[in-house]
């Protein structure tokens, strides 16, 4: 006998992440998704992020990674809620890794909750955690050939933030190169170049975030 | 390697499926459908699968891949090509105002179930 199933393969992770946006919904918190490689500067853009955001929006992280605690210790460092998550191994986070990450918050103490996915360019990319937005962040000393290299987290990215932007003279890094691979794969998400360090070109990146949580909330608000 | 949990989840799904059809027996063949951009490598799925279905209904089953492609649409000749690779330009008419859709697909299309 046949059976005609014809359905996605992580069908049980994603109706898992569909209860989480739900869940995250009705609690007005908006869920972010950050992917990019181990070192692309996820964290730092994290803090930089939250220097900038921390007065107008109640920030909450959930850390993913292999071992290890140094990410949520950076974030605690600068009194930021935070969970984190040890894969032991696994290269991704899914959908039930975050529900029970998120039964340690209050969720009405949050209007914005960062997941910092596993460093990971390839993995992450099949995995809805019930986020609103992905944003993928690349950093220059990677190289512009990322988004050909690795489509599948590129095409389903909300935006693309370049970090360490201030080292770009010194490599061989062309941003209309990446930007002209993102107009390919994703054409309606925005492309940042940043300095998180150095504070360049964060304005414009956290200025566009927040407007993405007012938009949301004020969405709910009419509904 | 995330074909692990991705053929974890499968497994899951096919019992499911079964389950829900109301047959018993061995599973002899699966069709899955993967997407050429999606990250999945066809043969590390057949590896994890040899690797997780041994205790399982699964054990013996033949697992057949297809690779969806993935379509390229372009804005200046207006056509529609589906391709393999990501692409830079029109295969038509060489215009770089494209877009690239799909080919990010994971499917489980059919399981033969042997009575």
């Amino acid at each position: 006998m046949k059976i005609v199933a014809a359905k996605r393969i992580l069908k049980m992770n994603d109706q898992l992440a569909a209860e989480l946006r739900d869940k995250f919904d009705k609690s007005s918190v908006f869920v972010v998704n950050i992917v990019g490689s181990p070192g692309a500067g996820k964290t730092t853009l994290l803090e930089a992020l939250f220097a900038k955001l921390q007065n107008s929006i109640r920030p909450a992280v959930i850390e993913g990674d292999i071992a290890g605690s140094i990410d949520a210790e950076r974030m605690e460092a600068i009194g930021v809620p935070v969970v984190q998550i040890n894969t032991e191994g696994a290269c991704h986070l899914d959908a039930a890794m975050i529900a029970s990450a998120v039964q340690e918050f209050d969720l009405t103490k949050i209007d914005l909750l960062f997941i910092e996915n596993v460093g990971n360019l390839v993995c992450t990319a099949g995995f809805d955690l019930g986020e609103h937005l992905r944003i993928i962040v690349l950093s220059t000393s990677e190289g512009d050939d990322k988004a050909v290299k690795y489509p599948a987290i590129f095409q389903g990215s909300d935006a693309l933030v370049i970090t360490k932007i201030d080292l770009a003279p010194y490599l061989n890094f062309n941003p209309l190169r990446i930007a002209a691979d993102m107009k390919r794969l994703a054409p309606n998400s925005p492309i940042f170049q940043v300095s998180a360090l150095k504070g360049e070109g964060m304005p414009a990146a956290a200025d566009w975030l927040s407007a993405r949580v007012a938009e949301k909330s004020n969405r709910e608000g009419v509904v | 390697m995330h074909e692990l949990s991705i053929v974890e989840a499968l497994i899951e799904q096919v019992q499911e499926e079964v389950r829900r059809a109301g047959v018993e027996g061995k599973i002899a063949k699966l069709e899955l459908s993967i997407g050429r951009l999606s990250g999945v490598n066809a043969d590390s799925i057949r590896f994890a699968f040899d690797l997780l279905s041994s205790d399982t209904i699964l054990a013996e089953s033949e697992i057949v891949i297809h690779e969806s492609k993935a379509v390229c649409r372009c804005n200046s000749c207006r056509s529609e090509t589906e391709i393999d690779d990501l692409l830079s330009q029109c295969p038509r008419c060489a215009s770089d105002d494209i877009a690239i859709d799909g080919g990010r697909e994971l499917l489980l299309q059919s399981i033969d179930v042997e009575e």
